[in-house]
C-alpha cells in the first residue's frame, strides 16, 4: 500500500528533505552518452527510497550550455538532449505518484545571448520595446560600484554588441545578458513563464541569482529596493493563481541582506544560508565550535512561514564569499591545497574528497545538516561518497556522471566512453568501481544505507524542520550542543568536532527529570538531574536525544 | 444525494436536504435477504432521532431488489436516500475478499453525505449483519450525542477461542502503536462525530489497493492517531451472511495483519511518539448466556507450526534474529504438553515481521504467508494453556499479552529507525 498523495500542506517546504541534481548527470536512457528525463523516471524509485520529499532539477531548458545550462535560450521547452515537454510532464507526475515535490531552476536575472528576445535587442531600434528587453548603455562605465561576479573570466559587466551598436549590461559572463526589469513587460513574460511551469504541477522554483534584477547608478547594484519589487510581484501572482508553491531565493549575501528576501512573508519562502555551510567546514577543522555558534548567532529572525535552505556541497564551488579574509585564507589551506581545487571565490570540491573520506567526518556534517535548522539539501551522489575530476575545468568535476555500478561508464550510460558529456571518476579511491549505488544497496553498513536511515529519522521529527535552535555553552569547545524544541517535542543534538573521544558537561537543569532517549537506537539514558550532565563523545561522534518529559 | 438504482415500485428519496442529526449508513450489494430486516431495526433504533435522521444506503449497484426492500421495511419512519458507489474492479491476481466489495467507497459515499447534510452523528452498519439489533444504534450513536466521543469503536462479545488474530496481534500491536485500549479495532460497525468527518474524509487511504479490507482498522487508526476522543460500544455476537466463499486462514491472516503492518508506515511519525497506553470507557453491556465454542483443534495448529519450521525456517531466518530462530527450534521439538510460547517472544516475532515488512525484505504476501504458521503455533499455544478458562481469566491473560507488546515498543521503534540488517 501506498500513502503517498501529496498533502495539502502549504508549509511542506518546512518539512522537506530536497535531493538536487543535473538531468544530464543522473541516467542516460537513450545511450547518447547525456543522462534525460526519461533516464531520471526510471531512477525515482532509488531518489524516493532515499526518503528525501522534493527533487530540485538543474536547468533543462534549450541552452547553448556556455553556463551549464543556467544560460537559457527558451524559457518554455526541454533541451533536446534531455527529452521533451511531454516527458517532463511524465515526470512531474511520475514523482508525485510516489509524494516526491518538483522544484525546478528560474533564472530570472539573465538570457543566453542565444535567446530570441536578445536576438529580437539586438537588432531592434534603440528605443523600442524590443530592444528595452535587456540592459543597454553607450558607455561602459555606468554601474562602476557593482562587483564582477567570475573574475576569473571577466574584466567587466558590461560587453559591447556589434549589431546594436551598444553595450549590454551582464552580471555573470558575458555571453548571459541580464535582462531589463523596469521594462514591465519582462515581468509579465516571466509570470507567463512560471505559469507554463505550475500548470504542469512543479511544486516551486529556485530563483537563481536574485540580487541582482534592477540596476541603479551609485549603488552595487544589489539587494535593490526595485529589486524586492519585483519579487513581491511575482509573489502576488503565486498566491493568487498557485497555492503552496514555493519560491526559493538564491541570494549569495549575508544573512542581514538575504533576510530581505523574504520580505514580512511576501517575498519569497525560502533563502539560502550561504555563511553556515563553509563555518561547518571551518569548525570541523579548527575542532572548535565558535564559527557555528556564531554564524547562527548573527542570523537574523526570519518570519514564521519562511524557511532558511541549508546544504553542505552543491553545483558549484564551496563558495568562500560570505567568510572573512581569514577565515577564507584558512579554508584555502586546509581544503584547498590544491591550486586546481580553487575557482572564483571557493573550492570546488564534493563532500567526501573534502573529508579526506573519512566516514565518520561526512556522518557527523550530515548530522549537523539533517538537525540544524532549515530545510536540506543533498547534492546527487554525496549520499554514496562520490568523489570529483580537478581535471575537469569550471565545475564540471563536481558535476560528473552517477555512479550506479562498477561497470563500463559506472552503469549511467551505455554510450561508448568517449560519447560521455563527462568523464566518469576512474581514481582508485572515489573510482566507480569503488563507490557505486549498487555496491552501496548491497552493503549493510554502506554510506548510502546510513543516509536513508538519517533522512527518515528527521522525518519522523518535525522539531527539525520547524523548530527553534538553542545552543548550549560547554566549556569543552569542541563539543557542539543544541537544543531544538517544536510543541510537545525537544531534542538535543551533541557532536564532537574533533578527532578524539571528548568529555562534556551539559548544563540541562531546565530539563530536570526528563530523560534523554537515544534517537537511532531509542535506547533510554539516565534522566536528567540538576547536576551538570556528563557525556563522552566519541571521534566525531554525535548523538540525537530526544528529550521525555515524564509522563 | 441523487437517488438511483431503484425500481419503479420504490418510493423517492425522503430526505432533508440538510441538517440531518444522524445519518445512518448500510453499505448493501444484491442484499435482498438481509437488507430489509437491518433498515428496519436501524429505523427503530433511530427512534429518538428519526425525525432528524436519515438512513443511506450506500449501494454497489444492486441488481436484485435491495433497494427496494430496504425502503419497504423503513416505510417512511425515517428519511432514506441512496448513495450509490463503485464497486472495485476484479483483479484476478488479488486475494479473495468475503466481505463487501467497494467497502471503502462505500464508507466513504456515506461519510460525505454525512458531511454535506451537517450530521451531527453517523453511523455505519453492513446490510448482511443478521444479528444486528435495534439497541446497536443507540450504542453506538449516544456516545458521540450525549458523551462528545468522536469514534464509537463496536466490541462484539465471542468466544474466548474466537476473534484470535484480534486477540494475538491487531489489538495488543494497535494499543502499544496509539496508547488506546480498542479491543476490536479492526471491527466491521462504527460510529463517529461530525468532527472526526472530515478528518477521516481527508486521509490518504481512501484508493489504496489494499483498502477494501483496511478500511475498518485504518478508521480506528485515523481516529486514535488523530488525537480524537474513542469509546467502545458493546454490541452483543456478530454473526452475517457471508457474500462470497470465505477465504482460508492464510489469506484472512494476510489482509488483516498487512492492514496493521501498512498502518504502521503510513502513522510512524505518531506511533513512535506514543507511550504506554489507557483504557477507554465501553458503553452498554454484553448479553447474559453462554456462547457455543468453534471447533478448535489445538493439535491440527500445532502440526502446522512445527511443519512450518520445517519448511520456513530459513526464510523466517531472514526476518527474525537467530536466537529467536533457536527458541522456536526448541518448541517445534517440544510436545505438546510443554507447548508454551512466550509473550515477550511473540510480540518480538510480531514485531520483526512488521520491520520486514517496511523494508520489504521479501514479497509482502509471502512475508505473511510466513506468518500464519507462527501465529497457528501462538494459537496452540493459547488454546491448550486456557483450556476451561472464563472470560475473566480470558481477559486477564490477553491484558499479559497486551503488556508485553507495550514492553517490546521500544525494540520496534529501534529496529525501525536503525533496522538489524543495517548493523554496522
Amino acid at each position: 500500500m501506498t500513502w503517498h498523495s501529496l498533502a495539502d500542506e502549504p508549509l511542506w517546504y518546512k518539512d522537506a528533505v530536497i535531493y538536487e541534481l543535473p538531468i544530464k548527470s543522473f541516467f542516460d536512457s537513450n545511450g547518447d552518452g547525456i543522462g534525460d528525463l526519461p533516464g531520471l523516471i526510471e531512477k525515482l524509485d532509488y531518489v524516493h527510497s532515499l526518503g528525501v520529499t522534493c527533487l530540485w532539477l538543474l536547468p533543462f531548458f534549450p541552452s547553448p550550455l556556455r553556463d551549464d545550462g543556467y544560460d537559457i535560450a527558451d524559457y518554455r521547452a526541454v533541451h533536446p538532449s534531455y527529452g521533451s515537454v511531454d516527458d517532463f510532464q511524465k515526470l512531474v507526475n511520475a514523482a508525485h505518484e510516489r509524494g516526491l515535490r518538483v522544484l525546478i531552476e528560474l533564472v530570472l536575472n539573465h538570457t543566453s545571448d542565444q535567446h530570441a528576445w536578445f536576438q529580437r535587442a539586438q537588432r531592434a531600434p534603440a528605443t523600442s520595446p524590443d530592444r528595452d528587453f535587456y540592459v543597454w548603455s553607450d558607455s561602459d562605465q555606468k554601474y562602476p560600484d557593482a562587483r564582477i561576479a567570475f573574475v576569473d573570466t571577466e574584466s567587466s559587466n558590461w560587453a559591447w554588441d556589434p549589431l546594436a551598436q551598444a553595450y549590454y549590461w551582464h552580471r555573470f559572463f558575458h555571453h548571459q545578458p541580464d535582462l531589463n526589469y523596469d521594462n514591465p513587460a519582462v515581468i509579465q513574460e516571466m509570470l507567463g513563464v512560471m505559469d507554463f511551469w505550475l500548470e504542469m504541477g512543479v511544486d516551486g522554483f529556485r530563483l537563481d541569482a536574485v540580487p541582482y534584477l534592477v540596476e541603479r547608478e551609485g549603488t552595487t547594484c544589489e539587494n535593490l529596493p526595485e529589486t524586492h519589487a519585483v519579487l513581491k510581484a511575482i509573489r502576488r501572482h503565486i498566491d493568487r493563481r498557485w497555492p503552496n508553491r514555493l519560491l526559493l531565493a538564491e541570494a549569495n549575501q549575508p544573512p542581514e541582506e538575504v533576510r530581505a528576501y523574504f520580505g514580512e512573508a511576501d517575498e519569497c519562502h525560502m533563502a539560502y544560508h550561504f555563511p553556515v555551510m563553509p563555518r561547518l567546514f571551518l569548525a570541523l577543522h579548527l575542532e572548535e565550535r565558535d564559527p557555528i555558534v556564531e554564524a547562527i548567532a548573527n542570523t537574523p529572525a526570519i518570519p514564521d512561514t519562511c524557511q532558511w535552505a541549508l546544504f553542505l556541497r552543491n553545483h558549484d564551488e564551496l563558495t568562500l564569499e560570505m567568510v572573512s579574509d581569514y577565515e577564507r585564507d584558512y579554508m584555502y589551506l586546509a581544503f584547498g591545497a590544491l591550486p586546481q581545487a580553487r575557482l572564483n571565490v571557493g573550492i570546488r570540491r564534493r563532500l567526501a574528497p573534502l573529508m579526506n573520506n573519512s566516514r565518520r567526518r561526512i556522518e557527523l556534517l550530515m548530522s549537523v545538516l539533517l538537525s540544524f535548522p532549515g530545510t536540506p539539501i543533498i547534492y546527487y551522489g554525496d549520499e554514496i561518497g562520490m568523489g570529483d575530476d580537478l581535471q575537469l575545468g569550471d565545475r564540471n568535476g563536481i558535476r560528473t556522471p552517477m555512479h550506479w555500478t562498477g561497470d563500463r561508464n559506472a552503469g549511467f550510460s551505455r554510450a561508448e566512453p568517449s560519447q560521455l558529456y563527462s568523464p566518469v571518476i576512474t581514481d582508485p579511491v572515489f573510482g566507480c568501481q569503488a563507490v557505486n549505488v549498487e555496491a552501496e544497496e548491497r552493503e549493510p553498513a554502506s554510506l548510502l544505507h546510513w543516509m536513508r536511515n538519517m533522512i527518515r529519522l528527521r522525518r519522523l521529527f518535525k522539531v527539525f524542520g520547524r523548530g527553534g535552535i538553542e545552543f548550549l555553552n560547554p566549556a569543552n569547545r569542541k563539543i557542539l550542543a543544541y537544543v531544538r524544541r517544536h510543541q510537545a517535542d525537544v531534542v538535543l543534538c551533541v557532536a564532537n568536532l574533533s578527532r578524539s573521544v571528548q568529555p562534556v558537561e551539559l548544563d540541562l537543569t531546565a530539563f530536570a527529570g526528563w530523560v534523554p532517549v537515544e534517537m537511532l537506537g531509542y535506547t533510554e539514558f539516565p534522566p536528567i538531574t540538576r547536576a551538570p550532565y556528563f557525556l563522552a563523545v566519541g571521534p566525531y561522534g554525535f548523538y540525537w536525544f530526544e528529550l521525555q518529559h515524564p509522563a | 444525494m441523487a437517488s438511483t438504482g431503484l425500481s419503479s415500485s420504490t418510493p423517492p428519496d425522503v430526505a432533508p436536504a440538510k441538517g440531518a442529526a444522524v445519518v445512518v449508513g448500510i453499505a448493501s450489494h444484491d442484499d435482498e435477504a438481509t437488507i430489509g430486516t437491518v433498515a428496519r431495526h436501524v429505523s427503530e433504533g433511530l427512534y429518538p432521532h428519526r425525525s432528524a435522521g436519515c438512513i443511506v444506503i450506500a449501494d454497489g449497484g444492486s441488481t436484485d431488489r435491495t433497494l427496494q426492500r430496504a425502503y419497504e421495511a423503513v416505510a417512511g419512519a425515517c428519511a432514506v436516500v441512496t448513495a450509490p458507489y463503485e464497486r472495485s474492479a476484479f483483479e484476478p491476481l488479488r486475494s479473495p475478499y468475503h466481505g463487501l466489495p467497494g467497502r471503502a467507497a462505500a464508507i466513504r459515499a456515506v461519510l460525505r453525505t454525512a458531511r454535506d447534510r451537517d450530521a451531527k452523528a453517523c453511523a455505519f452498519v453492513d446490510a448482511r449483519v443478521t444479528s444486528l439489533a435495534p439497541e446497536w444504534l443507540p450504542r453506538l450513536i449516544e456516545p458521540v450525542f450525549d458523551h462528545g466521543y468522536d469514534y464509537v469503536s463496536p466490541y462484539y462479545v465471542r468466544h474466548p477461542h474466537e476473534g484470535a488474530i484480534t486477540k494475538s496481534i491487531i489489538y495488543p500491536m494497535f494499543r502499544a502503536l496509539y496508547g488506546l485500549r480498542i479491543r476490536q479495532p479492526a471491527a466491521g460497525e462504527f460510529g463517529c462525530s461530525t468532527r472526526l468527518i472530515p478528518h477521516l474524509l481527508d486521509q490518504g487511504f481512501w484508493d489504496g489497493e489494499e483498502a477494501e479490507t483496511g478500511i475498518d482498522l485504518w478508521l480506528a487508526s485515523a481516529a486514535a492517531a488523530g488525537g480524537f476522543r474513542v469509546c467502545e460500544a458493546v454490541l452483543g455476537c456478530r454473526t452475517h451472511a457471508s457474500r462470497a466463499e470465505t477465504p482460508d486462514l492464510s489469506t484472512t491472516f494476510a489482509q488483516v495483519v498487512g492492514a496493521l503492518f501498512a498502518d504502521l508506515e503510513a502513522r510512524a511519525e505518531t506511533w513512535q511518539r506514543v507511550r504506554g497506553s489507557m483504557a477507554v470507557p465501553a458503553f452498554g453491556l454484553p448479553p447474559a448466556g453462554g456462547m457455543s465454542p468453534p471447533p478448535v483443534d489445538a493439535e491440527s495448529m500445532l502440526d502446522a507450526f512445527r511443519l512450518g519450521f520445517r519448511a520456513l525456517r530459513d526464510v523466517w531466518a531472514w526476518i527474525v534474529l537467530p536466537r529467536v530462530i533457536l527458541e522456536l527450534k526448541r518448541l517445534a521439538e517440544a510436545p505438546a504438553e510443554q507447548f508454551r510460547l512466550d509473550d515477550d517472544l511473540w510480540a518480538q516475532i510480531v514485531y520483526d515481521f512488521a520491520l520486514a515488512y517496511r523494508a520489504r525484505s521479501m514479497p509482502r504476501e509471502h512475508l505473511l504467508g510466513a506468518l500464519t504458521p507462527l501465529y497457528l503455533g501462538w494459537l496452540a499455544a493459547f488454546v491448550m494453556g486456557t483450556s476451561g478458562w472464563n472470560q475473566k481469566d480470558i481477559d486477564d491473560r490477553v491484558e499479559q499479552l497486551c503488556v508485553a507488546f507495550e514492553t517490546k515498543k521500544p525494540y520496534l521503534i529501534s529496529g525501525w529507525r536503525w533496522p538489524e540488517r543495517f548493523r554496522a
